[in-house]
């Protein structure tokens, strides 16, 4: 049941902020308001219920860089130029993974990982989070964006941590 | 091993699926929209449209034409006019008509990351006009925005500022001519050609996610099975 309705405010914060990004001038706000929501999403638990915590700090922020790198690496081989993200647009860039990361891989995989276990949490938070970016991305990227989602989910079980994802996420999007 | 397994294999199908949608993994920033290219960069080649046109009839009453604005119907160029910007005398309406061309004057030192448009009136302005230009989410950001008078010319730089809404560029038009975003061609950023290097990139995803995830998985064996040493902490 709260996995549930973790899901589905998820979905309709993710699919109202995609929506409202498109709108002329509502970008910034749009996007920053949207990665602010999906934070309530884990109200309730503790940090460490989600996988928030210092311990191992320096690891965790490790695996994050890796998995930034993961993320770019396709884009820094595939072309020529890497595309740049306007600077205007770098907090609200922030905002977004961070309220993704916490509302998906953080409350979504937790309150699953509760009901059915490891494997409902990594597959259920990698659909829900594919399906939040069906209206912001062309069908063609939704595999990029499945496998990605996947790869920070299986890193959320195998290591217990929500840190590096975190960061991983917040550095793919500020270079793209 | 299993987790390890399991890992790669994601970064695996992540290297893979992101490498045929240049440039992969995007958060909801990226335009929907791709860019319609009248020479598309060869990585746009296969999927490319070709670029719309845009025509406007704007009114003119009592002697001043309307605010009104011209756009391609592909939204990539936008032309915004204040009430009496054009020199209207004796005209009930005026035309504005927007096209993508491959016949431009030589760009010079500059490097232009859009199409290049050219606007034509059937007035002549009396006031000043701006320009928004959208461009790819798959090239380098342009700086600037670029202008050549109708007969051609050397292109002049039209200061741009980055509009809220993403991936376009807002800068004043001085008058009806060529356009352009781009930058100059000494800040081209340097190239990285590794041709069909995907194996090599799945490798590398592969091995830097194991190789940063192994220390804190063992690290969180050793600790026991609590979901972190403040969890534990918390429940004692």
């Amino acid at each position: 049941m709260r996995a549930a309705a973790i899901a589905v405010a998820a979905l309709a914060i993710e699919w109202a902020r995609a929506m409202a990004t498109m709108q002329p001038g509502l970008a910034i706000g749009a996007l920053a308001l949207g990665g602010a929501a999906l934070l309530v999403t884990a109200w309730g638990y503790r940090p460490a219920d989600i996988g928030l915590g210092t311990s191992r700090l320096p690891f965790r922020i490790l695996g994050g860089v890796a998995l930034g790198a993961v993320l770019l690496l396709p884009a820094a081989a595939r072309t020529a130029a890497v595309p740049h993200l306007p600077a205007s647009l770098a907090l609200a860039a922030v905002a977004v993974s961070i309220g993704e990361e916490v509302a998906f891989r953080g409350a979504l995989y937790t309150a699953l990982d509760e009901f059915g276990g490891a494997p409902l949490a990594v597959v259920g938070s990698t659909l829900a989070w594919t399906a939040a970016h069906v209206l912001s991305h062309p069908p063609e990227f939704l595999g990029a964006v499945a496998a990605a989602g996947l790869l920070l989910a299986l890193w959320r079980w195998a290591c217990s941590d929500l840190v590096a994802p975190i960061a991983g996420h917040v550095i793919a999007d500020l270079a793209l | 091993m299993k987790a390890a397994a399991l890992i790669a294999i994601a970064a695996a199908a992540y290297a893979v699926t992101a490498w045929m949608v240049a440039p992969g993994f995007y958060d909801g920033i990226a335009p929907v929209q791709p860019y319609n290219w009248v020479s598309p960069p060869p990585e746009f080649v296969n999927s490319n449209l070709p670029p719309a046109s845009g025509h406007q009839v704007i009114k003119v009453i009592n002697g001043v034409s309307e605010a009104n604005t011209a756009f391609t119907n592909d939204g990539q160029v936008i032309f915004y006019f204040l009430p009496g910007a054009f020199n209207s005398t004796g005209l009930t309406t005026i035309t504005v008509d927007i096209k993508p061309t491959a016949s431009f004057p030589d760009p010079g030192p500059y490097h232009f990351s859009t199409n290049v448009y050219v606007v034509t009136a059937s007035a002549p302005l009396a006031k000043p006009i701006s320009v928004t230009l959208r461009y790819s989410n798959g090239i380098p950001a342009p700086s600037d925005v670029y202008y050549s008078p109708p007969g051609g010319g050397p292109w002049q730089v039209e200061t741009a500022t980055q509009q809220s809404q993403v991936f376009t560029l807002n800068a004043a038009a001085p008058n009806f001519g060529y356009y352009a975003a781009g930058y100059p061609n000494s800040a081209k950023p340097s190239s990285v050609t590794i041709g069909s290097s995907l194996p090599i990139v799945v490798a590398a995803a592969i091995v830097l996610v194991i190789l940063a995830g192994i220390p804190i998985a063992v690290l969180r064996r050793r600790g026991g099975k609590a979901v972190d040493e403040e969890a534990d902490a918390e429940k004692q």
